[in-house]
């Protein structure tokens, strides 16, 4: 399990484990970059920075509040926005402490809530699970709903209006 | 209790990192206060990462794993943090603390705006042009009526407001699209809030004011 291969990382500085880590999560991490817009070069120094941030950030990988795909989503898409902010110039934004961090009183089992949201999102069309893709993986996602679905560009604000409610109505206020 | 949410698609883009920064930051500060609203950030972040998984691979270099090897016991770079930004003291009400999501931000002095009515500019070093604010409404008065180029976020910090839309008390955060022409009043207890506006507000005055404080 990943979740347990970042904790093996986070307790003795495995290296073995670490090995499988960064061949499941770089090539998806350099994938999502590319995605958001980023050329091959910067994708792939910033999914390399990713992967050594999930070395030296691993301890603060908490199983019971997140799975690990999620975690290092939500470090790689720091980094997507970081790098926009470095290539203009610009400071980073300070990291939160630790206790704002938003997911941090989900209380349900992490494994629990991986499966509630794998299944919202095979109950979604699949046009309304392009839309939620292209949301979260593109540069400029209102125009890339609209080209990969043909939509004019106005009413795509609709159409995420109702894929998001779909999956609010599943996901519900279930953990 | 907190009656007004961001919207569904408002926590979406959050999550997926879609969000500008100025409006990012009003949302951070009221998930900080909303367990609600963190639970669902907490479901549409575990959503990302079942998508990340699902991602077609894209072949790294041949030498990226030796490569982040080699650099793994290297001091992590220093982090391009700003040097701890000017905040005045803004003499708010007893008890009342500004949202930690606004640490790293350089916070100007009270600027008048009209009778009752003052802000204070809140510049992003990490995204200098985001419009944000801090709003002080007196007791009974009204924001001069305004439109804007884009969306407005406004989450209460203190005491309570009341537009076309609905009643905002603290910890509540209303989202105002393009269309809204609103003219906000506040409560018997006056108004605190920390805004963020897409655009930029259609108030020619106050934005000539901006630029000379800003």
């Amino acid at each position: 399990m990943l979740a347990e291969l970042l904790s093996r990382v986070a307790a003795t500085r495995d290296r073995q484990a670490y090995a499988v880590l960064f061949k499941h999560f770089a090539p998806r991490v350099k994938a999502y970059l590319r995605r958001a817009g980023m050329e091959a070069t910067a994708a792939e120094e910033v999914a390399q920075e990713v992967m050594l941030s999930l070395w030296r950030k691993a301890e603060s990988f908490d199983a019971s509040r997140a799975g690990a795909s999620t975690w290092v989503f939500a470090i790689a898409r720091n980094a997507r926005i970081d790098h926009a902010r470095r290539v203009r110039g610009l400071p980073s934004e300070p990291e939160p402490e630790a206790e704002s961090y938003p997911s941090a009183e989900a209380l349900t089992l992490t494994a629990e809530r991986a499966s509630l949201v794998r299944g919202a999102l095979s109950a979604l069309g699949p046009d309304q699970r392009q839309i939620v893709q292209l949301f979260f993986f593109s540069d400029k996602p209102h125009s890339a709903i609209a080209s990969a679905l043909d939509l004019p560009l106005g009413t795509v604000k609709s159409r995420i209006r109702l894929a998001t409610a779909k999956l609010r109505a599943i996901l519900g206020d279930a953990p | 209790m907190i009656r007004h949410h961001p919207s569904a698609e408002t926590l979406l883009a959050h999550a997926a990192g879609q969000l500008p920064a100025g409006h990012a930051l009003v949302v951070a500060a009221h998930a900080q206060g909303c367990p609600h609203c963190r639970a669902e950030l907490a479901r549409l972040e575990a959503l990302g990462g079942e998508l990340l998984d699902s991602l077609t691979p894209e072949g790294m270099a041949l030498d990226a794993f030796t490569a982040t090897l080699a650099r793994l016991d290297e001091p992590p770079h220093p982090r391009r943090v700003p040097a701890k930004p000017r905040q005045a003291n803004l003499r708010l009400p007893h008890g009342i603390s500004l949202p930690s999501v606004l640490a790293g931000a350089e916070i100007s002095r009270w600027l008048w705006v009209g009778p009752g009515v003052r802000y204070s500019r809140v510049r992003l070093p990490w995204a200098p042009n985001d419009n944000v604010m801090l709003l002080s409404v007196a007791a009974n008065r009204r924001v001069i009526a305004h439109s804007h180029g884009g969306s407005e976020f406004t989450q209460v910090l203190q005491g309570s407001f009341s537009d076309e839309t609905g009643h905002y008390g603290a910890g509540d955060m209303a989202e105002e699209d393009n269309d809204t022409n609103h003219q906000p009043r506040a409560n018997d207890d006056g108004c605190l809030c920390l805004a963020a506006l897409e655009g930029g507000l259609r108030l020619p005055w106050l934005t000539r004011l901006t630029r000379r404080f800003a």
